[in-house]
């Protein structure tokens, strides 16, 4: 499986700097549907439009915008975007090295894998293996899609995986809603730890199939054969155009938006 | 405060019920930049062009389709897909408990905090989050609300119970597909590196860290609406640690630390 870079960079680990890429480490399982048109079936493909000048834009013309009052933008260069935290936009640099044991998993955000680029593999690995023997695993600060992520580095089966993690700021506080003394009935709690123990195992994710996938592959299984439409013939350069920079990161910023 | 209740549901397993309510446990506050046309800066709208007849689609002219192969599709309606919808229920149904250290973050996907529901609880959900917590163990549950079924996993944190969706098994990516070599490392290296981290070791503080992205970016923008000039900066490229540097380097970061 090629797995597609989302970034590249260094992660900066004291004075060893390892050339890296940012990769993908899960993907969501939906069955994928495309859009397309009724009459004729033929894909749709998502276009920005200018209703000033009532015509379709491309990518190269266009810029972000920060609402400033209704219907007032202040247009701000991609350039401008990177020069905000530059640094931190090319380098993780793991400031310090935690016990993944302390850290409230209510913290964990987004999974990723790093993958060394050439010239890194031996540090790589290294930071990989003495993270696995000293039980540690390295804290960061990088900035992604315009958004500044506070990080975990960490040992999973020799490979290093990053996940962000949310600012305490973001922790919605929870005071009004969980008891704030309540005794524990004793009696309550012993009969809750009986059927607990009764019910304990390991911790086996494979056991559990997404049932709504499985409905809809089924669904579209009973429609296999018979049900079949074809979308006109569209030449390649038509239907895709010029790598789209904006929309590809607007993707990535997407796709991090739905993970919340 | 946190925030409104989104569901409200049963605990079940054995012979327990806790009835409780969600709430989300996250809230994000972000920047955010609309889409402008470079020419006359105003905001672009998305449209869905029909790839054949470059027309724009409205959506009630729009379907969606599986493509079984190249350009060929199953067309499946709303009406089909509603159909899919799993029986309503508020039964959060645990199936197994599992030592909490098992779940590797890479499965927690969204968080809520769990709020006993008072009217109808008689104290069920402290006398959980103390077995829970004496037990460092968490339950495996499945649950379905707003017309979808979750898997999860439901752990105590302080006085709480906290809910959080797993990803399935087949989402999260192996490590064997990143393809990676096995090179060869001499005791020593090991050796400065780990010492190297212990160094470096601390507490987990997250207070410590605040989004300083976040407040330049707000004040780049306010300079900018001032109508000031911006500073191009451009990031610094580290140039990398080849394998022959690493020893060296290694035991430079060492003194350094020290």
């Amino acid at each position: 499986m090629a797995l597609q870079g989302i970034w590249s960079g260094t992660i900066g680990f004291s004075l060893v700097a390892i050339p890296v890429r940012l990769v993908k480490a899960v993907a969501p399982g939906r069955v994928a549907f495309r859009l397309l048109h009724n009459t004729d079936y033929s894909p749709l493909t998502r276009r920005m439009f200018c209703p000033g000048q009532e015509e379709l834009v491309p990518p190269e013309e266009i810029i972000r915008g920060f609402e400033i009052a209704p219907d007032h933008y202040l247009p701000i260069t991609a350039e401008e975007l990177a020069s905000v935290s530059p640094e931190r936009s090319r380098t993780i640099e793991i400031v310090e090295f935690i016990d993944l044991e302390e850290v409230d998993p209510i913290y964990f955000d987004h999974p990723y894998y790093l993958v060394p680029l050439k010239g890194g593999e031996k540090a790589y690995r290294l930071l990989a293996e003495v993270m696995h023997r000293t039980g540690k695993a390295g804290l960061a600060k990088f900035v992604l899609a315009e958004r500044e992520y506070l990080v975990t580095i960490k040992s999973t089966e020799g490979a290093l995986a990053l996940v962000t993690l949310h600012y305490s700021a973001e922790i919605l506080p929870d005071n009004d809603i969980v008891p704030r003394e309540g005794t524990v009935a004793a009696g309550e709690k012993r009969r809750m730890e009986q059927s607990i123990r009764q019910l304990r195992a390991d911790f086996k994710p494979e056991k559990y199939a997404d049932q709504r996938r499985e409905k809809v592959l089924e669904l579209l299984k009973g429609k296999m054969g018979n049900a079949t439409v074809t979308a006109p013939a569209v030449t390649e350069a038509e239907s895709e155009g010029p790598p789209d920079l904006v929309a590809a990161l607007e993707e990535i910023m997407t796709e991090m938006k739905q993970q919340r | 405060m946190a925030g409104g209740t989104i569901w409200k549901g049963i605990i079940h397993f054995g012979e327990t019920h806790v009835p409780v309510k969600l709430h989300a446990a996250i809230k994000e506050e972000r920047i955010q930049f609309h889409l402008l046309h470079q020419r006359d800066g105003l905001k672009l709208q998305q449209m869905m062009i029909c790839a054949h007849e470059k027309i724009a689609v409205p959506s009630e002219a729009q379907v969606k389709g599986f493509e079984v192969e190249e350009g060929k599709y199953i067309i499946v309606d709303a009406a089909e897909l509603e159909q899919i919808v799993p029986e309503s229920s508020r039964l959060l149904e645990i199936h197994e408990f599992v030592p909490s250290a098992q779940i590797d973050p890479l499965f927690l996907d969204h968080v809520y905090t769990l709020e006993p529901d008072a009217t109808l609880d008689p104290g069920g959900y402290t006398a959980l989050v103390a077995a829970l917590q004496e037990l460092g163990v968490a339950g495996i549950c499945t649950w379905a609300m707003r017309k979808r079924s979750y898997h999860g996993a439901l752990q105590a944190c302080g006085k709480a119970l906290r809910l959080t969706t797993l990803r399935y098994a087949d989402e999260v990516i192996a490590v064997a597909a990143l393809e990676l070599g096995e090179i060869p490392l001499s005791e020593r290296e090991l050796q400065i590196g780990s010492d190297l981290i212990k160094q470096m070791a601390a507490p987990f503080q997250p207070q410590k860290f605040v989004n300083e992205h976040q407040q330049k970016l707000q004040q780049l923008l306010e300079q900018k609406a001032r109508g000031e000039k911006v500073r191009i900066l451009r990031p610094r490229l580290l140039p990398p640690t080849t394998a022959d540097q690493l020893l060296e380097r290694l035991e430079a970061s060492l003194k350094k630390a020290v």
